[in-house]
């Protein structure tokens, strides 16, 4: 007996083994699930990579840190004074003036004895990217590529929590319903019929009214909502489809109790289902994430949505493209992230739905 | 108000405040009784519609802030509903037809980045583009406050007008459609269909330069003016969903044998493609759509933030800011209810659509 089950083991690896193989064979196919996978690799990177600078002390804390870090970026400038009528040789417009390098005199107010044509350090912030700040900093002085790291470790803990608790949530109602059918089964459906249509937005809304909300206590929120919602309807089908499997039968047949039948036997065979609505799911948990924080309404010290909350409320966003690395990289940050677990789940959704291959 | 929600009432209570009159708020909200009793009264006045008063505008009553701004919401959420849906359902098919060539894997492309774009950011870079650079569309509100100075009507007068005009043409034209749908011959309902158009397009030009609507066009055109930006971007980012499901049903339908057998009578490509294929990939898509109704009210809040359109959402959002929560609370129920309807109208539109699931009478 014991020969055979060390043997079987050892089967029942080599065909995992096998299975994950045919898998990612089958899920590096397609093109848009691999870009998607590069781009979520190269976030976890950035995530991983700032604790990692800041152990080793290429970084220090004191400037590099994403909310109370601060640089002194000192520049020289001409002191100069703005003639009243335009053109002029040296300005056309109003608006030249003052040019690149040049500071009015007349901003210089509080210090003493400056006078036209003297070299005068201003304290530039935002400073534009440079070699130490690869993408500038922000008006508070702050480096904004490790904002953007800061940000990317804010939404994979949130979002991978939230469709983790999720999904875990969604598959046990879901495989209940299916199981025991009758009165749990219909209380089930109008509960996740309910949920689903509750406005989310507006509920998460109300919530932070009432009480401030932090990282974690969205994404247990984001989770129980979306664990309670629409995806508790599809893997109940799902289970459905598995339950009447002869092997669920032979599993009967040989006295498995319900418990082991449906912990051992239908929940793997639901779990391919419940992986695509966790990836699926932790694009709408950062897309919340950033609108919350965007609003100003999500307790947090830094993320991407409080990034172009700040950028906003400085009045950037309407600077155009001059003050590009305090709009850009934090919208796109989130664009991308969440767009690469998106094609991670359509290349998933290849792997796991026959009917959808490439004929 | 059952919650302990004295911080929102910073508004009123000054730290040096008599006692006297610090008990007299108290009274005045009624958060002197005990909490049981508070739940009780709450949930007793919730179903009788009353939610209190403001904090914020005190004599006024949250149904009234909402009466107020529910014309505007309709208005915009109606247009940019059915705009960005026939969009998308266009693209979708024009998409599953043309398989496999380039300017799918592109439009593809920027179908996800549309899709899961932050929309918040993408709305506002929209803004300062079409709004602030090029200087085409107004940057916020709804309206421009120096044409209204001497306007003898407010704004919601021309929001319900407007509403009802949206409302009576679409409804013309959905009887149109149905009338002429038993006509056999291709060509002659298409010019039939054209005709029908064609008639309510002069009707309602009629309808706007006569009598009462004449003196009321140019306040209509100064808020569709301001509708037209909103529109455009929620459009960019709502089609998307949309197409990728065309896409991917309308990929199946075209799997099927009768689209083949179609082939084989030497029908037109395009009649396939649009009688055939197209009107089976609706059901799915049109299912997805009353379930994506939820997001496209979470959109809307945004927009209406991003876009200062004084609706229902920016109530909501300006009321949770400032922690006005009777209004908050009165302006989710009403969102809430407000989903709910929008359900039940997708829910009976979809039996129109699909014959197989219609109640037939009996006898």
């Amino acid at each position: 007996m014991e020969i055979d089950e060390l043997k079987e083991k050892n089967l029942q690896k080599q065909l995992r083994k096998e299975a994950i193989r045919r898998n990612w064979k089958l899920f590096s196919q397609s093109k848009l699930g691999m870009i998607g996978l590069g781009i979520v690799l190269f976030f976890l990177v950035l995530a991983l990579l700032q604790p990692f600078l800041f152990m080793t002390g290429l970084w220090n804390e004191s400037i590099y840190h994403p909310v109370v870090g601060y640089d002194q970026i000192i520049e020289k400038k001409l002191v100069v004074e703005c003639p009243k009528d335009y053109p002029t040789p040296k300005y056309e417009t109003y608006l030249d003036c003052p040019g690149d390098g040049e500071v009015q005199k007349k901003m210089l107010y509080l210090a003493q004895g400056v006078e036209v044509g003297d070299m005068y350090d201003v304290y530039l912030q935002p400073a534009p990217p440079s070699t130490k700040h690869i993408l500038g900093t922000d008006s508070l002085g702050r480096d904004v590529f490790s904002q953007i790291m800061e940000g990317s470790q804010v939404a994979f803990v949130l979002g991978l929590l939230s469709a983790t608790l999720g999904v875990g949530i969604s598959t046990i109602l879901g495989t209940i319903a299916a199981f025991f059918g009758g009165r749990i089964d219909a209380y089930l459906m109008r509960q996740s019929d309910l949920v689903l249509m509750l406005p989310t937005l507006p509920l998460l809304f109300i919530i932070s009214a009432f009480a401030e909300l932090k990282i974690w206590h969205l994404a247990v929120v984001l989770g129980v909502l979306g664990g309670l919602g629409g995806s508790v309807i599809t893997i109940k089908s799902q289970a459905l489809q598995v339950k009447v499997k002869p092997f669920v039968d032979s599993a009967r047949i040989t006295g498995g109790s319900q418990r082991k039948i449906m912990f051992s036997h239908v929940l793997p065979n639901v779990a391919p289902l419940a992986l695509l609505f966790m990836v699926f799911s932790v694009t709408g948990a950062i897309a919340s994430e950033s609108v919350l924080s965007f609003l100003g309404l999500l307790n947090i010290d830094m993320s991407w949505g409080l990034m172009i909350y700040l950028s906003q409320t400085d009045g950037f966003i309407f600077s155009g493209l001059e003050y590009w690395w305090l709009i850009l990289p934090a919208g796109l940050s989130v664009t991308f992230l969440a767009g690469g677990f998106y094609l991670v789940g359509r290349g998933l959704d290849d792997v796991f739905n026959p009917r959808l291959r490439k004929r | 108000m059952p919650f302990p929600v004295m911080h929102s009432l910073t508004y009123f209570l000054i730290p040096n405040l008599p006692p006297d009159a610090y008990q007299k708020v108290l009274e005045t909200y009624g958060l002197d009784k005990p909490l049981f009793e508070r739940v009780q009264l709450y949930v007793v006045n919730f179903f009788k519609g009353d939610f209190g008063y403001s904090y914020k505008y005190f004599p006024k009553t949250p149904i009234e802030l909402i009466a107020e701004r529910l014309p505007r919401t309709l208005m915009l959420f109606s247009v940019v509903n059915i705009v960005a849906f026939y969009t998308g359902f266009f693209i979708g098919k024009v998409l599953a037809w043309r398989r496999g060539s380039k300017s799918e894997t592109w439009i593809t492309i920027t179908s996800v980045f549309s899709y899961t774009v932050f929309y918040p950011w993408f709305a506002l870079m929209m803004l300062w583009f079409f709004g602030y650079k090029m200087g085409w569309f107004p940057i916020g509100k709804f309206l421009y406050p120096e044409k209204w100075y001497d306007a003898p009507f407010d704004s919601d007068v021309i929001f319900s007008m407007m509403i009802k005009f949206v409302v009576i043409i679409s409804l013309l034209q959905f009887a149109a459609y149905t009338a002429t749908r038993g006509i056999e011959a291709l060509s002659s309902r298409r010019n039939v269909r054209f005709a029908s158009l064609i008639a309510i397009f002069i009707g309602s030009y009629f309808y706007w330069n006569t009598g009462e609507a004449l003196a009321r066009k140019p306040y209509a055109a100064d808020i569709a003016y301001h509708m037209i930006l909103p529109v455009l971007v929620v459009t960019i980012v709502a089609f998307a969903g949309t197409a990728l499901l065309t896409r991917t049903t309308m990929m199946e339908v075209l799997k099927e044998d009768y689209i083949l057998t179609a082939r084989a009578k030497g029908i037109s490509q395009k009649r396939i493609r649009d009688r055939h294929a197209a009107r089976t990939a609706l059901l799915p898509v049109v299912t997805s759509f009353i379930f994506t109704i939820v997001t496209i009210i979470d959109g809307s809040v945004l927009t209406e933030q991003i876009f200062s359109w004084p609706g229902m959402g920016q109530l909501l959002l300006q009321a949770v800011l400032e922690e006005d929560i009777p209004v908050a609370m009165a302006a989710f129920s009403f969102v809430g209810v407000f989903a709910l309807i929008a359900h039940l109208i997708a829910d009976i539109s979809y039996s129109y659509l699909d014959p197989r699931i219609r109640v037939k009478s009996q006898g």
